[in-house]
């Protein structure tokens, strides 16, 4: 298979930068409540069918459909830890069983609203820009925007109140609390923030592809090794693994076998356990 | 249990506990499956239902297994399936591609499953709670996608052909019948063997292990040793399963043995039956299994969306495990026992594991090593 090197390259650029908007909500759900949230692909798979119905079924144009994909998952994911998981979090096999089964529950749920064909969402901008051999604007667009989502995260966890505070959380919720950080109203942030990523994410990536009901399932699978690669907690490390593993996998997809599709980044992830667990840029919160 | 008793002691019915004594009626109503199944249905019906109790008997034996590992020394896999699919994969691959007899096939697949036992039990040394457990999940995840990536060998998304079945029979009446006495045999040699090992001084040492590690290694004992003893007879017991269920009722596809919901599904099974028993993993196993099925057999539709039941079972049981999951975090045997003890008035022995259930011993472990993971200073 003979791809041009420099599409190939730009593909990755674009797709790592979805893969970091997702793993940023998982990794800040470990990091500052300590429980893994394996319910974060069905916020995926919401958002991008909350944008199809709003946009195409409802017909309120693509913007409505990306401020719903933004909502819709945050309250989703806002009820999942009202409703559920702060009653269990102290006890991480619940967690991760019940989110579990809450993501097949909610992919059962779309395979009965929506169907098992896969839809397609309208491009939030239409036409060419021309750098290279010409680039869809919609694609720039989706790169750009997640671009200005992570650099707008990484300002209010640095410098406002709230950010900090979650920040602190993250490091000792005893120390927190000791200052009077409320750390459930924390946690409920961390949810809602991630839900909101998520389901953008999923707009995103419907956008440039399409939507299904199985669609959550690879973004999360990635999460997992880039958020370990990352260094559990770290929105750097996630950022930074994003691009690692996003062009990992497109460069095997691309020029080795394209039924490759997760394994070497699965097989990074295995690696990075046995090897240095703590990942690239580890406890970055306590130092 | 005095440590005085002898083999004999345990064997005799009339010394047996109520609990045991129940559950010794319990297979023996199970053994005459196929009479009264016949006397209950007619017309194909009571077949019907003799295959829906071989799968639910082999849901029970995956969900041993798990319990040997995750549910005694509280090493969670959220990727049993790979035991599974391997003991099933190689022992149909020995039969399909090398013509060797199923009976031996299935003795290779089962050491093939012991061998990637032994192959997740290593790292288990290494990493601790949710680590282990993110691990375990990616295992099955991989091997299916090598499955699907050397389709030629492995056959992919759609799994290998049918192997030959373990015993010849002719006619769909016959063959019911016998698979499910040789998943009842298989059950039952699964069920001993774990019983045996869990209930003896290796077992004590297993759930010490959930409880403290580091006590385990201040008393003098390898947890190591132990732990990988765990993988291995978990592996070997699930790679029996699989293989005996590729060569009875089942097909080696990923849907049946490989895909995550099937790993999800032993965990779910054993925790509900009641994690770290054994005997709650197997009623667990048998109780869900026959639960799907039922459910996928409901015909009445939903009043207002108009959507068969039948088509929601899925999705049902993910809600129904939702809601039992959250009020009954213990398992169903061990609420029984404990509400069965104290109707009956029982003796009350002190409690060996302090009172908590293993599922919150295990996630006592889990919080520490996830502080120690992000560095916190909670603990």
């Amino acid at each position: 298979m003979a791809l041009p090197l420099g599409g190939v390259v730009v593909n990755a650029l674009m797709i790592s930068a979805l893969y970091a908007l997702v793993a940023i909500g998982f990794t800040l759900i470990f990091g500052v409540g300590g429980v893994l949230n394996l319910a974060h692909g069905a916020s995926i798979t919401i958002g991008a069918f909350a944008a199809y119905y709003v946009s195409s079924v409802f017909g309120l144009g693509i913007w409505a459909g990306a401020l719903a994909a933004l909502v819709v998952p945050a309250l989703f994911s806002a009820a999942m830890y009202l409703g559920m998981i702060q009653y269990v979090e102290d006890n991480p096999i619940t967690v991760m069983i019940l989110t579990l089964v809450t993501f097949i529950a909610v992919e059962e749920v779309v395979k009965i609203v929506a169907g098992t064909q896969a839809v397609a969402i309208q491009s939030l901008l239409t036409g060419q820009v021309a750098i290279g051999n010409g680039l869809e604007a919609n694609r720039l667009l989706v790169f750009a925007l997640s671009w200005v989502l992570i650099g707008l995260l990484f300002a209010v966890v640095n410098y406002t109140r709230t950010g900090k505070a979650i920040l602190a959380t993250s490091m000792s919720s005893k120390g927190a609390a000791l200052v009077g950080i409320e750390s459930d109203r924390m946690y409920l942030y961390t949810w809602i923030l991630a839900g909101a990523f998520a389901g953008i994410a999923g707009l995103f990536l419907a956008s440039l592809q399409t939507a299904n009901w199985s669609m959550g399932r690879t973004p999360l699978v990635l999460s997992f090794s880039i958020v370990v690669l990352g260094g559990i907690g770290s929105i750097r490390g996630s950022v930074v693994g994003a691009y690692i593993i996003g062009f990992l996998e497109t460069l095997t997809t691309s020029y080795v076998d394209s039924s490759l599709t997760g394994l070497a980044s699965l097989v990074v992830l295995v690696l990075i356990l046995l090897v240095k667990p703590e990942g690239l840029f580890g406890r970055e919160f306590t130092e | 249990m005095s440590t005085s008793e002898t083999i004999r002691d345990l064997l005799d019915p009339r010394e047996l506990p109520l609990r045991h004594r129940l559950g010794v009626v319990a297979l023996g109503i199970l053994a005459l499956a196929p009479l009264w199944s016949r006397l209950l249905y007619a017309g194909g019906q009571d077949l019907l239902l003799l295959r829906t109790l071989t799968a639910a008997l082999f849901l029970g034996m995956f969900a041993m297994s798990w319990d040997a590992v995750s549910g005694y020394t509280g090493q969670i896999s959220f990727g049993h399936a790979v035991f599974f699919g391997v003991g099933g994969y190689s022992s149909a691959l020995l039969n399909l591609g090398y013509g060797i007899p199923p009976g031996f096939a299935i003795v290779g697949g089962t050491v093939f499953a012991g061998l990637a036992g032994l192959v997740i039990g290593v790292p288990s040394l290494r990493l601790e709670g949710p680590y282990l457990s993110l691990v375990t999940l990616v295992a099955p995840i991989i091997l299916l996608r090598v499955f699907v990536f050397r389709s030629d060998v492995f056959g992919g998304e759609l799994g290998l052909p049918s192997p030959d079945p373990l015993v010849p029979t002719s006619g769909f009446e016959q063959a019911t019948i016998v698979f499910f006495y040789v998943a009842f045999f298989t059950f039952l040699v699964i069920l001993g063997v774990l019983l045996a090992v869990t209930r003896s001084d290796t077992g004590s040492v297993f759930t010490a292990i959930r409880e403290d590690e580091d006590a385990v290694s201040a008393a003098g004992l390898n947890p190591a040793k132990f732990k990988i003893f765990a993988f291995l007879l978990s592996a070997t017991t699930g790679g029996l399963a699989g293989a005996v269920f590729v060569h009875t009722i089942g097909k080696p596809t990923p849907s049946e043995l490989l895909v995550t919901t099937v790993s999800i599904e032993v965990i779910i099974a054993a925790v509900l039956g009641g994690m770290g028993t054994i005997v709650g993993a197997a009623v667990g196993g048998i109780f869900l299994s026959l639960f799907r099925s039922y459910l996928s057999d409901v015909t009445a539709t939903i009043p207002i969306v108009g959507i068969p039941i039948g088509h929601l079972d899925l999705l049902l049981f993910a809600v129904g495990t939702l809601l039992l999951l959250f009020y009954l975090p213990g398992g169903m045997v061990r609420w029984a026992v404990v509400a069965g003890k104290r109707r009956l008035a029982d003796r009350k022995p002190a409690a060996t594991d302090g009172g908590q259930t293993p599922i919150r011993q295990v996630a006592a472990t889990w919080r520490r090593s996830i502080a120690r993971l992000r560095g916190a200073d909670d603990e």
